[in-house]
């Protein structure tokens, strides 16, 4: 493929029918972007250096960067950060390992394997709003199968979304439970791509399991496994309703992330103007996670083109 | 019908330009084949033509129109890709008949499903199914007229990328080495059946190859072209019998012309430390030249290989080195070295390696002394310093 | 050598089985809840096992609640039109993104990979206060097309993918046989990239479908709400019994998990395709 595109290189450039044609097709989309995403962000960015209240959402009066002054020394917010960081951080790990470890069970042939990898997709089409009600049962202080279980091995009941030691790790097991699959199934698409030979080069060098991973499996997936990490990461500091309806941002604002608070600012004391630069703050944090992704990305492709 | 003027064509991608000033007419009805080695700009030049790719400078003409901002449909062409481009959602029909279905293109089919309906009307209409018909008939693709491109072979899909480019019976056929993707029987099945083709639909064919063979058989004119550059225009004997420099010369014919770098002295012309006997009166002619050093092109075919120990005249010594048994002929590798020995490979082996094409087969074995002779009227003479070809 | 492979192969079959149970241990426990009766989920009664013969109690919320299947028809509305109105423009502009070069073009692939960062809890304001001011609060299309502004993008992406695998030179043939550049793509490229289209279609539609922060937010009339609005409403309602409400999360996950199955593969290749490249 890379030698074809290479001869054919000059031929690519061409333009079938004037230079407008590219503008006509993308124009219905990119102006319905700027509509529908662009002027709402500008929009909230204006919002966030003013007063305005829920009440009166086009009323509101300037007041210059006194909404990210507060943030600053306000600790609620910094703890909602740091709230945002380890729950981005655990989902992002937790669900790099265990997708892609599911991948590598997954992706050799074993009996059953149709139906095993069947269910292991599920989680990721299941609604939300699914998730949240069974994941509130389950850990559902009197009568969850959670507690059950536990008092059946003699260890007592824990108040899983109730008790602010355990209201984060309950929304993570929820949040990696869900999105899991979406790694595992990428994970699995890149494991094609490693060619057999190499394994049994591998094997005939005498490699076991483990070393076979690390020294062919992990370096194949590496690309992507860093474009997942990334979408992962910009999608956990947005990701909204499963927290919202698992734990309102409770118990004791521990699951408080940032786009929770923004919401409840906005709606629950109706400070649109403080809510917007908290969620302006927020889509900043997304930006440099993104900016540093794509740094690493180039700097990487550069060692390698210099490598190859 | 159209006579394709070429004036001054050129082409840049960026900083990059593959034609340079391109000048050259194609009588109408003729095949003309452009031929060069890959890379050379051959199909660059005729996607220009098709106007798919975009003339930078200079002039197209079909016959007095200027056709550089005409699109490709305007144009009256058609166009037979290297890959075929055969349309593999449709059945092989619809592939022929896509020509007619869009010549009756109005804005409406754009809706969906109303235009969908409508291509189709125009597929089933009878005088469109006549001619499909007629030249699946020509093709003898009657049989797979309901396949879809996937279950036909290599030869199948060539031949109907064919009867597409015929359908609409169009002025100008463009062809990019429509053969190479095909094993070499089919391949000279296929240049017979473009040649009768070329005779029977009597239009201006412009066909693209590398296959000197391809070009020599089909073509009524070839423009060898190297580097963008057209290195020479003409019929397929004058290319053969007078190329118009060293790299035709070499380019053309298998094996390639062989040329030796003489000197013309006072004994006769010496290539290396070998006077060619006889040659004392041509050698007073090239030092008429003004310059001793020329390039002497003599075809394989005019070289003739004797035992070391025969009584020839005219002849030097030289040393076999390979020898190709290919039964109605043999082909002779010699070098003039005398060092060169068994044991040499690579790119040693083969600089100053000449070949000789003799009838029938000859006893020689590979690695034994000769002597190798030639008419000196039936060599081609090239001037050292350009390679172009120079009269005596 | 050989232990060492058994061995190997007892770990995977170990793990996988695990997985298994872990990834599918809620979804059955839905199955479970629903046809287990309220009365036994109150009182910690509920069995690993349950009654298989209640298996009709799946769909007892389309008989106890009838606003269910009005919230799902809203529910399917939303989706069908963000579906609509995504592959529309995301059609068109994945054309242009993969075969043209033009001013702007490297701006508009970051705007739209930039989608995947907005939160929509930020969004959410901003897009309430434009639907107020339009008229379009408690509209299903306003929906539509909240929906669309994130459902778009990704189905550019999956659609790009396909099409940069399609040869120029089918295209270029196109042309010369007469077809415009609306033409190559209605009768050349779109048949051709049909299954990404179906891929795109399916992530589009439950897009729409699953969406609960617009749909709770903009929607206050309860007649249109859509069914994750309604869903969501039983949470923390103790009027509605348990098996009634896990019914209506049956109905409602079922089409999802149906569709992604069958289309899990072109799925996944577009998505990579679409984020590795774009």
């Amino acid at each position: 493929m890379a030698v074809s595109q290479a001869t054919r290189a000059p031929r690519r450039p061409r333009r079938p029918r004037g230079p407008l044609a590219p503008y006509a097709f993308a124009g219905a989309a990119a102006l319905y972007l700027v509509l529908f995403a662009g002027v709402p962000i500008l929009k909230g960015v204006q919002l966030s250096v003013t007063d305005t209240q829920l009440i009166n959402p086009n009323g509101g009066s300037s007041v210059g960067l006194d909404n990210y002054a507060a943030l600053v020394g306000d600790e609620v917010f910094l703890r909602s950060v740091v709230t945002t960081i380890v729950y981005a951080f655990c989902t992002v790990a937790g669900s790099l390992l265990l997708g892609t470890v599911s991948a590598v069970v997954l992706n050799r042939a074993f009996p059953g394997r149709f139906l095993a990898r069947a269910v292991a997709v599920m989680p990721w089409a299941v609604p939300t709003v699914a998730v949240v009600m069974v994941f509130r049962w389950i850990f559902n202080n009197d009568n969850g199968v959670a507690n059950a279980g536990l008092s059946a091995l003699g260890i007592g009941a824990r108040g899983w979304l109730t008790d602010p030691s355990y209201g984060m790790p309950s929304v993570l097991v929820a949040t990696v439970w869900k999105v899991t699959p979406f790694v595992m199934l990428v994970v699995l698409a890149a494991l094609q791509a490693v060619p057999e030979e190499l394994y049994e080069a591998a094997r005939v060098d005498g490699a076991g399991m483990y070393s076979t991973f690390t020294t062919i499996v992990l370096p194949h997936l590496m690309p992507t496994l860093r474009i997942v990490g990334l979408l992962m990461t910009i999608w956990s500091f947005r990701r909204f309703e499963i927290i919202w309806l698992l734990t309102g941002g409770g118990p004791a604002g521990v699951t408080s992330t940032i786009v929770i608070s923004v919401y409840e600012q906005a709606f629950g004391n109706s400070r649109l103007g403080f809510a917007a630069a908290i969620g302006v703050l927020g889509l900043l944090l997304s930006l440099a996670v993104t900016l540093v992704y794509f740094v690493i990305e180039t700097r990487t492709e550069r060692k390698n083109r210099v490598a190859a | 019908m159209p006579t394709i003027t070429f004036n001054g064509i050129s082409k840049s991608f960026g900083a990059n330009t593959v034609i340079k000033e391109f000048t050259a007419q194609v009588p109408d009805k003729d095949f003309l084949v452009l031929l060069g080695p890959s890379g050379c700009g051959k199909s660059t030049m005729l996607r220009m033509i098709a106007g798919l790719t975009e003339i930078t400078a200079g002039e197209l003409r079909f016959d007095d129109r200027v056709v550089n901002d005409l699109s490709p449909k305007k144009r009256d062409i058609a166009f037979v890709f290297q890959s075929y481009a055969l349309y593999p959602h449709m059945k092989v029909r619809a592939n022929i008949a896509f020509p007619l279905v869009m010549d009756n293109h109005r804005w409406w089919h754009h809706l969906p499903v109303v235009g969908a309906l409508a291509r189709r009307a125009v597929l089933k209409r009878p005088d469109v199914a006549e001619k499909v018909d007629a030249v699946a008939a020509m093709l003898e693709l009657t049989d797979y007229l309901d396949r879809r491109p996937r279950a036909l072979s290599g030869g199948q899909r060539q031949r109907v990328a064919l009867a597409r480019s015929l359908i609409r019976d169009p002025a100008v056929y463009l062809l990019d080495e429509p053969l190479s993707n095909l094993d070499a029987k089919l391949r000279a099945q296929m240049r017979a059946a473009i040649s009768a083709l070329h005779a029977r639909v009597r239009k201006t064919f412009v066909y693209v190859t590398h296959d000197q063979v391809e070009a020599m058989t089909m073509g009524t004119r070839i423009i060898v072209l190297n580097d963008g550059v057209v290195q020479q225009y003409g019929t397929p004997k004058e290319i053969y019998d007078r190329p118009a420099n060293v790299f035709v010369a070499t380019f053309i014919g298998s094996p390639p012309m062989n040329v030796f770098v003489a000197e013309a002295t006072g004994d006769g012309l010496r290539v290396g430390d070998r006077l060619i006997p006889a040659s004392r009166e041509v050698a007073g002619r090239v030092a008429a030249r003004g310059e001793a050093v020329i390039r002497m092109g003599v075809r394989a075919e005019k070289v003739t290989i004797h035992p070391a120990d025969a009584d020839v005249e005219n002849a030097i010594e030289a040393r076999v080195v390979n020898v190709e048994h290919l039964g109605a002929e043999t082909v002779v590798g010699f070098t003039l070295r005398r060092d060169e020995g068994a044991g040499v490979v690579g790119a040693a082996a083969t600089s100053g390696l000449f070949s000789a094409r003799l009838a029938g087969e000859v006893p020689l074995s590979a690695d034994t002394p000769c002597r190798v002779g030639f008419d000196l009227d039936t060599v081609t003479w090239f001037d050292h310093a350009s390679g172009r070809r120079v009269e005596l | 050598m050989i232990a060492r492979r058994n061995l190997g192969v007892g770990v995977r079959t170990l793990l996988a089985t695990l997985l298994v149970i872990l990834a599918g241990f809620p979804l059955y426990w839905i199955l479970n809840t629903a046809i287990t009766p309220k009365d036994t989920l109150y009182t910690g009664g509920q069995r690993l096992i349950p009654d298989v013969s209640r298996a009709g109690h799946l769909f007892s919320i389309l008989v106890t609640d009838r606003s269910f299947l009005r919230w799902i028809t809203n529910s399917t509305v939303v989706a069908l039109g963000t579906t609509v109105t995504s592959l529309l423009m995301a059609t068109l502009a994945a054309y242009a993104l993969s075969r043209y070069r033009f001013f702007g073009k490297g701006i508009m692939g970051f705007g739209f990979f930039a989608t995947q960062m907005l939160p929509e809890a930020l969004l959410v304001v901003p897009l309430y206060s434009l639907f107020a001011s339009l008229g379009m609060l408690n509209q299903l299309y306003g929906l539509v097309l909240a929906n669309t502004a994130f459902a778009m993008p990704v189905a550019t992406f999956i659609l790009k993918a396909a099409m940069d695998a399609i040869p120029y030179e089918m295209e270029e043939s196109a042309r010369v046989d007469g077809c415009g550049a609306l033409s190559i793509l209605q009768i050349m490229v779109v048949p051709l990239i049909a299954p990404s289209m179906a891929a795109a279609a399916v992530i589009a539609f439950f897009d729409g479908w699953n969406e609960y922060l617009f749909a709770t937010t903009f929607i206050t009339d309860e007649r249109k709400w859509t069914a994750s609005t309604g869903l969501a409403s039983f949470i923390g309602d103790f009027l509605i019994p348990l098996d009634t409400v896990f019914s209506g999360a049956f109905l409602f996950a079922v089409p999802a998990v149906v569709f992604f199955l069958v289309m899990q593969r072109r799925i996944v290749s577009g998505l990579t395709a679409g984020s590795v490249k774009g």
